[in-house]
Formats: C-alpha cells, structure tokens, sequence
C-alpha cells in the first residue's frame, strides 16, 4: 500500500478524526473551552455510537426499531447497579449491561423478525415501554426519579478517569466502532444487509439467510446502543428514567436521516446537529431559547427540509455544492451559484 | 429410480392457490449441460414451476430431483430457499432483480454469498480467512464482469446503468456461485433485437464454457427455438408436448393453445 492509498483509506480518516477529537480536552484545559462543552461533546460522541449501530439496521437493512432509548437505558442502568450497588469493577458491569441487552435484543428480533414489515417496529416499541416502566417502578435496581450515581470508571482496576480521560476512553471506543463498522459494511455481510432491504428474493435466491441476516443487523444496532449505554452512565455519571422516552429514539433516527444513511461519517455529522447543535449553539440564542420544545422542533423542521431537498442527507451537500458551484462557473459568470 | 444422466428431474408437481390449480401433475426431466426451454402462453404457469424449482413456492404434491454439485440426487421439496443456491442451482428473474444503491461490482459480489466460509466477526475484524475470500470474491466478479462485456460498469451504481447492463449483471452474479443448473426467467424480456441475438450467442457460450446445464422461460419464439436443444410446453398449468424444437411447431396441441382451436366444438 502506497502513502496515497493509505491516506484515502477511509480508515486512516477515521483516525485522524479520532486525534482531532482527542485535542478537545487539551483545548480545554488551556481554558478555550468551557468544561460543559466537554461533557456536550462527549455525549454527543456517545449518541453517535447508537447512530451508527442504528443506522446499519435503518439504513443498510431497512428495519426500523424503536427500541433504541430503551436498550440504551437498560445497558446505563445494569452497569451503574454493577458498580455502583454491587460495587463490581466496571468491565464485569460493561460485560453484564452489553450481555444482558443484547440477549433480551434478540429475545425481541426473534419473535418479531420471522416476518418482514413493521412487527420489529411494533415489538420494539412495546419493549422500549415496558424497559422505561421498570426505569421508574424498579427502585432497588434504577433508584427511579433520583437517579441512579454512576462513578467514572476505573479501567483495568488501575486507571481512574476523571472527565476527561473518560471523554477521551469514549473517542477511542467511537474510534474503534466505526472502523469495525466500515470493515462489516465493505464485506460480505455488509452487501447481505443491503440486498435484503432491496430485493428480498434476490438475497435469497442468492443464498442469504432472511432471518440470520436481520438478526445480524438488529443485534449490531441493539449491541451499538448498549455500548453507548454503558459510556453514557460513565460520562454522565447519572442516569434517570426521564432520559429514555420514545423521543430519544426518534432523535436517533432523525440523527441516521439527516446525517445521511448508510454512511458512517454522515451519522457522526447527524448525530451533531441533532443532540449538538440544539445544546451548543441554539440554547444560546436570544429568542429560540425561551420557547419550550424548540430541539423538537429544529429536529422537525431540519427532517422535513432535508427529506424534500436532500434525501441522502446533509453528508452529501459538499459534493453536491461543489459540483453546482462548478456547473455554475463553466457556464460562464457563474450564474449557477445563484439559482 | 433416478437417471443420473438427469440434471433435474419435475416428477408429478402440483400446486394450486386458493381453487387455482397453478400447475398440474407436471413432469418433464432435463439431461445434463442441455439448453431446455418451458415454454407457454402467458398465465400458463411457467414462473411457478420455476419458483417450485428454488422452493419459493412449495409444492403440494410430486418431487423436484436435482443432481447436485456434489454429485448426489437431492429432492429439493421444503429445503430452505437460501439453501438452493449452495447445491449448485442458481437462478435469474423476469424483472431482473439488483441493489440499485450498490456498485455493480457489489452486485455481482452478492452472488458468491455461499462462498464465503468466514463468519460475522471476520468482517468486522478483516481477518485473514474474510481478506483472502474477499479478494477472491473480487477477482471472480471481475472475471465474469469481463466474460460478460459489462466490466467498464463496475464501479458505476447499479441504479444508473442501462436494463441492458442489468440483465448481463443478473448473469455474472449468477456464475459467481458456479452453478452446475441455472435457471433463467425471461432472459430476453425487454431487450432489443440486436441484445437478443446477442443473449443467445452468449447463453451457448456459458454452457460450452462452464460446462452448466441451462433451463429458460421465454416468450421470445425465434430464441427459443433457435438455443434450445429440447423445449417442454405446458398451458394451464398442465403438460402439453415435450421434444426438440420442431417436434414442438409441428405439435398440434401446442398450436392450439398458442394460435386457438379451430374448430369451436373443443372448448366446454
């Protein structure tokens, strides 16, 4: 492999995305940033973990789930009672919170997966309910309304992060995820995924397993959002039922929509604007920040603008600027630009 | 009781939707590397035999014995249809069937699924075992983009190329899973005359090249009876005549159903 081949190797990218995320502390600490923003950022990292497991079932398969807050949730509040009740070292807690969501996950795609359509929809809408009523009824295992402490993890029984360190630890995790996932999406089980979203009778008579592949991709978006899960209780360190209601889900797919499906760096740009942006930048307009529910109706709005004039998503607009601006200049005087 | 000079072998099939009954008691049987036709008018039911063929449709009654690439004869009644493609049959659709947001060389790669031995996590991690298929995979589809004449697409998406391209694409991606039977539905529905002429030069070709026997469905006259070396004709789901290309013309129930009964007495 030449220099060229490894710098456009998207893999490469992603690294160098990771070293620049990782001057966000630095920044900080040299007292340009404020330590909110940290703790902004590193959420939204997180958030960008469940987008992009969610978007390999949305976008590359498909499937819809509604599940995502839900096994999110039940992963944050396994580990907190793992380390923070039974005082448990926080790998055996991460193990445990991704082991147990992912087993019920599959409980749920079992049922539901056997037939195409809207069932997993239906089913994971209904497990999402029943995981945010335990949320609040459950007090010896989520501390309901008050919330459940979770410490900043000590890694390996020898590393305790502090802020962050652990915004750091979330990087290299979002870091390694995306590489995992841009392998799974060039392989074999990648095209399996997006053969059965556009031709079921193709996949199989080209010998893809219907079921075994939307399992595949259920368990991969269930598995992302435990993950998130377990680092959000970490960075957070609370976890309230509040958190994982219906809306984060839909916030979740409105992050694969106007990121752009079906590709990585489209989810990280979606999950930006839609849990960034509204925290960093519009709560600190004049007018926008006193009405109530304005996120919803940014996300809204930003969806319906989106769907209609770039369906691909907002990845897409540079491409897409650049080749109108250069339309617009071999026309002569560039009236292009202003169409 | 099985011929092992057969490459597939319809033993009584039946199957009926609701009060319909789609194909009836039918039987015919293919010899190994010929090119054999099902032929009939529209409605006749040849696209359920061929969907009772690869099990997208379970049969309700009779046996589809098929000689596999491993050398046995396997009824294929209630396998699993992912499975089909593993025993060496493979086959194409009358609408041709794609990923439109995948490149055409993605396409194709879908048809060597089966010979992938890596698992998931060998993917996810590019493990030797999954680098070593992949390029294989990619050596192949080149291989049989080429032998198809559509290797300048390859890195276009499969939504932006020509029904032409697709339709030889639907072939490679076939070949890719090196089938011993393929089964083509319609390959010469919305091709030009020239494309055509073409179609059934290179439908020769694979038999010849690949040494497969080939079963088609087609409307097209003239490139049935010119490629096939025997055709079977069947109306109403039921068996009409079987036999070379001019015992079926001279046949005088295969007339009727195609041209109507002379005289009126024959119909109820």
């Amino acid at each position: 492999m030449n220099a060229k081949a490894i710098i456009k190797d998207r893999r490469f990218q992603y690294i160098i995305f990771g070293l620049i995320l990782a001057l966000v502390p630095v920044i900080q600490k040299a007292g340009m940033m404020k330590t909110s923003t940290v703790l902004i950022l590193g959420s939204v990292l997180i958030y960008s973990i469940g987008t992009i497991g969610l978007d390999v079932l949305l976008g590359d398969s498909g499937l819809i789930s509604l599940g995502t807050a839900g096994f999110m949730g039940l992963a944050a509040y396994v580990s907190a009672y793992c380390t923070t009740v039974k005082g448990l070292p926080f790998e055996v807690g991460a193990i445990l919170a991704v082991g147990i969501t992912v087993v019920i996950g599959a409980l749920v795609g079992l049922i539901s997966l056997r037939i195409q359509g809207i069932y997993l929809a239906i089913a994971t809408l209904i497990i999402a309910e029943i995981l945010l009523k335990t949320f609040k009824e459950l007090v010896w295992f989520t501390n309901s309304y008050s919330g459940q402490k979770v410490a900043y993890p000590k890694l390996l029984g020898i590393f305790q992060l502090d802020r962050n360190s652990m915004y750091l630890f979330v990087v290299v995790v979002l870091i390694f995820l995306m590489i995992i996932t841009e392998n799974m999406k060039n392989s074999r089980s990648g095209r399996a995924l997006n053969a059965i979203r556009r031709s079921e009778v193709a996949a199989q008579a080209m010998g893809v397993n219907l079921l075994k592949t939307r399992m595949i991709a259920f368990m991969y978006a269930t598995t992302f959002a435990a993950i998130a899960g377990v680092l959000y209780g970490g960075l957070v360190n609370f976890v309230y039922p509040s958190t994982w209601i219906l809306s984060l889900s839909l916030y979740f797919m409105a992050a694969v929509v106007i990121g752009g499906n079906r590709s990585i760096p489209g989810n990280i740009l979606g999950s930006f604007v839609v849990f960034g942006l509204p925290d960093l930048v519009l709560k600190k307009l004049p007018v926008v920040s006193e009405m109530s529910g304005f996120t919803m109706i940014f996300t809204g709005v930003l969806i319906i603008l989106i769907v209609l004039k770039y369906p691909n998503g907002l990845i897409h607009l540079p491409v897409q600027v650049i080749s109108c601006l250069k339309k617009g200049s071999s026309r002569k005087g560039g009236e292009g630009i202003h169409e | 009781m099985n011929n092992s000079d057969y490459a597939l072998e319809i033993k009584n099939l039946s199957i009926s939707f609701g009060g319909l009954k789609a194909v009836n008691d039918l039987s015919f049987y293919i010899k190994k590397k010929e090119i054999f036709g099902l032929i009939g008018p529209n409605g006749a039911g040849k696209t359920t035999v061929f969907n009772c063929i690869t099990q997208f449709y379970i049969p309700d009654t009779g046996e589809v014995l098929f000689s596999t690439n491993k050398g046995t004869v396997e009824n294929l009644v209630g396998q699993k249809v992912h499975n089909i493609i593993r025993k060496g049959l493979v086959r194409t659709f009358q609408n041709v069937e794609y990923v439109g947001d995948l490149s055409l060389i993605d396409n194709v790669k879908i048809g060597a699924t089966d010979q992938f031995t890596s698992n998931f996590f060998g993917s996810l991690f590019c493990s030797k075992k999954s680098r070593r298929e992949e390029a294989r995979a990619e050596e192949d589809a080149i291989k049989y983009m080429k032998y198809m004449g559509i290797e300048s697409f390859k890195d276009m998406m499969a939504d932006s190329v020509p029904f032409g391209v697709l339709k030889k694409m639907e072939l490679a991606r076939a070949l890719m899973s090196n089938p011993t039977l393929l089964i083509l539905d319609e390959p010469a529905a919305g091709l030009n005359d020239q494309e055509t002429e073409e179609l059934a030069h290179t439908i020769h070709q694979i038999r010849d090249d690949f040494g497969c026997t080939i079963l088609l469905v087609e409307h097209d006259m003239p490139l049935v009876m010119g490629i096939c070396d025997r055709i079977c004709a069947i109306n109403f789901g039921q068996f009409l005549a079987c036999g070379t290309p001019e015992v079926i013309q001279k046949d005088r129930s295969v007339q009727e159903a195609y041209l109507g009964v002379s005289e009126e007495e024959d119909h109820e």
